[in-house]
């Protein structure tokens, strides 16, 4: 058992310290006391002591709640996250850690004590160091109790290359520095996966989409070195990629068509939405892309663009309900504001420090309003107008509403004449129709031109002379407010530099300064998870004293400083990892590696995890041929049942979306924040009301459900019939092989065309019976069966279709 | 389904965190339930039931939520004090440093107009509206010095059902069900039903799961449609059919599976089944219609329609059938007086009758059939109402706005004491006087009697040990039997 314990060291130094009848105790302690993320990782990879892989996680997990940064806690007079703090004589005048002397430190003495009054951390905190923990504390006093800087606030350098023994199979960077951790395990790689699922699990990967079978076709004609590349680069090159990736942004966005709260009345920001997919079709540096973001407004000669990237921090909630105080919720999306931009850039958890010092890591209460500071001196105040707003357009576009509104005010002027003459002829009531319906007319073709210019909320400063004086919440209230505070930034991430402004774009250049430690490690590690399904540091949304270790901590730094030394190019990040011969592994299970390291954490096999909730509507209705490529606009409203939106003090309804609409890619569905898409939230989507850095995979029954029966996926599977008759010969069997390349982009194995055959021929039988039901199965909802084909064959293969939908492959990345 | 098993190693740890993609922190704080039921190999089933921390007094939870609020005074906390102030001006003290969400200027005194008397061997006192709970009213437990942070809808209500007023965090049920996950793997273990014609202000964040995995979110069970989402096969697909279907699906992912060997796969294939078996189990709960006469003219019902009578009938056949933890949402409580939609005269009386018969046969059905014994009810709405008439813009109908410094709740069944009033309010009933109970106070005594110490019951999420009562919360231990 105990070899699934994880970072805490179970060497065989501090085994020899704990005694061998507390073995089996401790490693089910572990699990039994703590837990902690770190059980499940892979087996450790030092034998020594070291302060931040195997003493930081104890003293943060059981003892900075009351000993750590916060200096307002330090109880007893005692901080233990310094050496300094730590050594120093306490109120009782002990020490609490004689560096060299585990037995006069009073830090060993409390936490394996047995009277529950002397224990520490004490009986109301539920917790209790594990024997192996003790001595773990006990062997790093013995060495010195050397502390160190917490990894993640010592920006990273691109060490020495690892040396590994096959070096044959290394591609780049990152493969030696994987291989290197395999092979000090005693594991080895797996062999490189077959080009079909290589090219479906990077096609979706990139783009969201499986390949089609063209594509499939010419990377198997093509047998050269460079054949793999090029489809990279062909992915890479698509519209699809920005509108693939533009998800994993706006969850950190919290980008949504609503305003949120109890009205949650509509909110016109999809023009942000677009502003992303194409930043990221064009590839705009990852530094820029964020700076406008923050702070696009305070750019010398900002675009258009660069105020419409303001929106990120306009995706807050706004509180309509009768009866608020704006300046409450003001104040709250000031609050979203600063935890969102130290999660998605810093990994930090920085809301704690909203009403108190952090109990974890180094950002005091002073320095988080520092940060509100920063963010403070924006115009918008919750008003239901959501000003300040901007026309987003081109200037002939603006132009020509001008003219029309123009022309309606003329209209109106007419109308208004005319009604006032109050003439009750036929000729008079005729001039009054006439110029009533001039007037409808003119405000259609006006309203039609401002639909194509939406007003979006953006940020924008105050004046000078209005500036706020921002002040500490005591206990994060707004009503109480304390000291003033001058905008700043937490130290201990590094000081804004001299030349910039104390301001939004200051603290935006200072996210992503190259003295930052964390942008860009905090960065690639998100998108490393999206290819590996979990990231280098498994809490991609907390680098802090309370996160895991790396399992491959220079490879984060490698990647790191490569994405900076690349100008901060998401393709090239992109390009670097899908090239390598990691992920290019193979994902089958191999029992031996199974037994060391079932998660995989250590990548001795390729990636292999359920499609996101995006990805499984956007490959079904692909598959199906359904699949609108129509790119950008309004947010579209899709098949959804009935009374999902019922909100109270609302009238507003869910109509279904014509035409092409209904099958747009599922980024573009409308999103309401509190009635969001069902079949989504099922897989994992969230509510978008505030920042997601990560979505939980879930395996449930409910998700069963939806890919089998919710009209979207019957839908699909309709499409995916009448294609598979149309495209995949006259052969039963060979549709079925049809359907099965058209969803798992590869040829079927031995037995699976047959065993969707038998169910077919069943089917065929079934529905040739049951005439009147074999044309629901086949045309409700997708409509009319077309031309030449028949029901029950067609109501046969859409069941066999639903059945390839919701195989496992079909639902994940292999 | 005992696919998952059939692998020797299904009981390692690390083998049982990669179960259901759940990663490692899904079970990470549950202080060793689940790792207990993994090292002996039990289950490794999210929903799987699992022991609380200590023995509960209760084993499932039906909260009746009135969304709105609706008016103390009115109701459960007589203030004679009102009545012979009505129509005078409210002392100053009640606007000094106050928030109102629509009270404008200095207003007045509002008497309840409704009788209230004392019913019971207890002899709680409560009002002519409620003729039905004076015969359950010795089964409950009043308090009436429940108070909150929050004065607006949304907040308030996000508030109570997950601690913090913003939506972000697990809500109640989603908390019960990760805690003590569910005794029926047929029905979803947490399940909102929802009358009134409206979803709850606070949104599907009252019932969501927050950063917790989603698999702990609240099913929401419809009358109308759908009786789950999607549970429905595919119009011109019979059970026989979808049953030759998923064996189909079955055999093809079995092989897969041996190809792989993910077992994800082998989860995949019992989460197939599972739904399969829902299929069935779901309509069958929700289909009320072949209860006898007798229970229908108890709670009121009509089958097939939208309401809180036929959902408190409901909400016992699901915790009948083991589902842990079943929340209800009535919305129109809202009693501001603006017209005669939400007027203290025209309007109430018509919510208290479609709510006061069903909710109590729903104690007293409970009662007779042995649930109420380990069944936990709550009755609340979000906050409390003004003692002052509101009077928006002059409105000559009468309602009370929102006011968060004392409120009315009872809770009955498993766990707390029959027959007691708890705390006490002033007498014009807009402060506490005697044992206030705040939210977080009911959160943390809600999970103490689901056996469940709320300071333990915890989930790391961006580094900290979030709870349901945040960082505060103390039983309150008067309240229970």
């Amino acid at each position: 058992m105990s070899g699934s314990v994880g970072r805490v060291h179970a060497t065989s130094t501090i085994h020899a310290l704990a005694t061998a009848a507390t073995t089996l105790a401790l490693a089910s302690g572990l699990m039994l006391g703590l837990g902690l993320p770190r059980a499940s990782d892979p087996p450790p990879d030092a034998d020594h002591v070291d302060f931040n892989a195997d003493i930081r996680p104890i003293l943060s997990n059981n003892c900075f709640k009351c000993h750590g940064p916060d200096e307002a806690k330090a109880e007893g007079g005692l901080r233990l996250d310094t050496l300094e703090h730590a050594t120093a004589p306490t109120k009782k005048n002990n020490r609490a850690i004689v560096p060299g002397k585990p037995g006069e430190s009073e830090l060993i003495k409390r936490v394996s004590s047995s009277d529950d009054d002397v224990r520490m951390p004490p009986p109301e905190m539920h917790k209790t160091l594990t024997p192996v923990e003790v001595a773990t504390l006990s062997k790093w006093i013995e060495e010195g109790a050397e502390y160190k800087l917490h990894w993640s606030l010592v920006p990273p350098v691109r060490g020495e290359l690892p040396a590994v023994k096959n070096t044959a199979w290394c591609r780049s960077f990152i493969d030696a520095h994987v291989l290197a951790r395999l092979e000090k395990e005693g594991l080895s790689p797996s062999p490189e996966a077959d080009k079909e699922t290589l090219l479906r699990r990077v096609s979706l990967d990139l783009t969201g989409l499986p390949p089609a079978p063209k594509e499939i076709d010419d990377f198997l004609a093509d047998t050269s070195d460079a054949a793999y590349e090029r489809v990279v680069d062909r992915l890479l090159a698509s519209n699809a990629y920005g509108e693939r990736w533009v998800r994993l942004w706006l969850d950190l966005a919290r980008f949504a068509d609503t305003k949120g709260y109890e009205k949650d009345d509509r909110r016109t920001i999809w023009p942000y939405r677009d502003w992303v997919i194409r930043a990221f079709n064009s590839d705009m540096p990852f530094d820029r892309f964020s700076v406008a973001q923050i702070a696009g407004d305070l750019l010398d000669n900002s675009s258009d663009d660069d105020l419409v990237a303001t929106a990120f921090h306009r995706n807050t909630m706004n509180n309509d309900e009768g009866g608020t105080d704006d300046e409450e919720f003001r104040s709250a999306a000031i609050v979203d504001r600063v935890n969102t931009t130290m999660q998605v850039w810093m990994g930090v958890t920085a809301g704690c420090a909203q009403c108190h010092s952090h109990k974890y890591d180094p950002v005091s209460q002073h320095e988080y309003y520092g940060l509100f500071a920063m963010l403070d001196q924006t115009q918008d105040a919750d008003k239901p107008d959501e000003s300040p707003t901007f026309m987003v357009g081109t200037p002939e576009d603006k132009a020509k509403l001008a003219a029309l509104d123009a022309a309606l005010r003329d209209r109106e002027a007419e109308l208004a004449a005319s009604v006032a003459k109050n003439d009750a002829t036929d000729a008079g009531k005729a001039e009054v129709d006439r110029l009533t319906k001039a007037r409808d007319a003119a405000r259609a073709e006006a309203d039609a031109q401002r639909a194509k210019l939406p007003s979006i909320p953006i940020m924008r400063e105050r004046p000078p002379d209005q500036r706020r004086t921002t002040k500490i919440h005591i206990k994060g209230s707004f009503l109480n407010q304390g000291d003033p505070v001058e905008p700043g930034v937490p130290v201990a991430y590094g000081n804004l530099r001299e030349n910039q402004p104390r301001n939004r774009l200051g603290f935006a250049r200072w996210l992503v300064d190259r003295g930052n430690p964390l942008a860009a490690r905090v960065t690639v590690n998100r998108w490393w998870e999206q290819f590996f399904g979990v990231g280098l540091v498994e809490t991609v949304e907390d680098f802090g004293s309370q996160a895991p270790m790396p399992t491959h901590p220079a490879l984060l730094d490698a990647l790191a400083v490569e994405f900076m030394d690349h100008g901060w190019s998401m393709k090239q990040l992109c390009k670097a990892i899908v090239t390598s011969a990691t992920y290019r592994q193979a994902s089958r299970a191999r029992a031996e590696c199974m037994e060391r390291d079932a998660r995989n954490r250590l990548l001795w096999r390729g990636p292999r995890f359920r499609l996101d909730a995006e990805m499984l509507r956007d490959s079904a209705l692909s598959a199906a041929g359904l699949l609108s490529s129509k790119l950008y606009g309004p947010s579209v409203f899709p098949r959804q049942p009935d009374g999902i939106w019922a909100m109270p003090y609302s009238g507003d309804s869910w109509v279904l979306s014509a035409g092409e609409d209904r099958f747009r890619r599922a980024l573009y569905t409308f999103i309401r924040r509190t009635a969001p898409y069902p079949s989504m939230m099922t897989f994992d989507a969230g509510s978008r009301e505030s920042c997601l850095p990560r979505r939980i995979r879930t395996n449930t029954p409910l998700q069963a459900l939806t890919t089998l029966n919710d009209p979207v996926f019957v839908e699909a599977a309709q499409g995916l019939a009448r294609r598979a008759v149309l495209e995949g010969g006259s052969e039963p069997k060979s549709r079925a092989a049809y359907m099965i390349r058209l969803c798992i982009g590869r040829t079927p194995r031995a037995g699976e065309a047959e065993r969707l055959l038998s169910l077919y021929e069943g089917e065929l039988a079934h529905y040739t019976a049951h005439s009147d039901i074999a044309i629901k199965m086949a045309t409700d909802p997708l409509g009319p069966l077309p031309d030449g084909m028949n029901a029950p064959e067609l109501a046969a293969w859409t069941v066999v279709a639903n059945v390839v939908l919701n195989l496992d492959e079909t639902l994940t990345k292999n | 389904m005992n696919l998952f098993h059939e692998k020797s190693h299904a009981t390692t740890r690390r083998h049982f965190l990669g179960k259901f993609g759940l990663g490692a922190l899904a079970f990470s704080l549950l202080d060793g339930r689940a790792a207990s039921a993994a090292l002996s190999g039990a289950t490794s089933d999210p929903m799987a039931p699992r022991a609380p921390h200590f023995v509960p007094r209760a084993k499932r939870v039906i909260y009746l939520h009135m969304a709105g609020s609706p008016p103390q005074q009115d109701l459960f906390d007589p203030k004679p004090k009102l009545t012979e102030l009505n129509g005078q001006p409210c002392p100053d003290s009640f606007l000094q440093m106050e928030r109102f969400a629509f009270i404008k200027g200095h207003p007045t005194i509002l008497g309840s107009p409704y009788k209230f008397a004392p019913h019971g061997q207890a002899g709680i006192t409560t009002s002519e509206l409620l003729p039905h709970f004076q015969s359950i009213s010795d089964e409950v437990t009043l308090i009436n010095s429940m108070f909150t942070d929050q004065f607006n809808h949304a907040p308030a209500q996000l508030f109570l059902y997950t601690g913090a007023p913003r939506p972000e965090r697990p809500s109640m049920g989603a908390w019960a069900t990760y805690g003590l996950g569910t005794d029926n793997s047929d029905l979803p273990g947490f399940v909102v039903l929802v009358s009134g014609g409206r979803q709850p202000d606070g949104g599907k964040a009252t019932f969501g799961s927050g950063w917790l995995p989603s698999v702990y979110q609240g099913v929401q069970c419809r009358t109308v449609g759908d009786p789950v989402l999607y549970v429905s096969d595919p119009p011109g697909m019979d059970r026989a059919g979808r049953r030759r279907s998923l064996d189909a699906l079955r055999d093809l992912n079995e092989k897969q599976a041996a190809y792989f060997g993910d077992d994800e796969t082998l989860t995949r294939i019992s989460q197939y089944e599972l739904a399969f078996r829902m299929q069935v189990s779901v309509p069958d709960v929700m289909d009320i219609s072949k209860e006898p006469p007798e229970v229908h003219e108890m709670y009121g019902t009509a089958p097939g329609k939208q309401s809180l009578a036929n959902n408190c009938l409901l909400a016992r056949r699901l915790v009948e059938r083991g589902v842990r933890f079943v929340q209800i949402f009535d919305w129109g409580w809202d009693i501001h007086g603006t017209g005669p939609s939400d007027d203290l005269i025209t309007h109430l009386p018509n919510k208290c009758k479609e709510m006061d018969r069903p909710v109590a046969a729903l104690i007293k059905d409970l009662k007779q059939r042995g649930l109420l014994d380990d069944t936990l009810v709550i009755f609340s709405g979000e906050f409390g109402r003004t003692a002052m008439n509101e009077a928006r813009n002059g409105s000559t109908y009468l309602g009370r706005d929102h006011h968060p410094h004392c409120f009315s709740i009872w809770m009955a069944g498993a766990g707390v004491k029959r027959g007691y009033v708890h705390g006490a309010t002033d007498e014009l009933g807009y402060r506490i006087t005697k044992d206030p109970v705040h939210i977080h106070d009911l959160q943390a005594t809600i999970l103490h009697i689901l056996g469940m110490d709320h300071e333990r019951l915890t989930y790391r999420f961006q580094g900290r040990d979030f709870r349901l009562t945040d960082v505060h919360g103390k039983v309150v231990k008067a309240l229970l039997a």
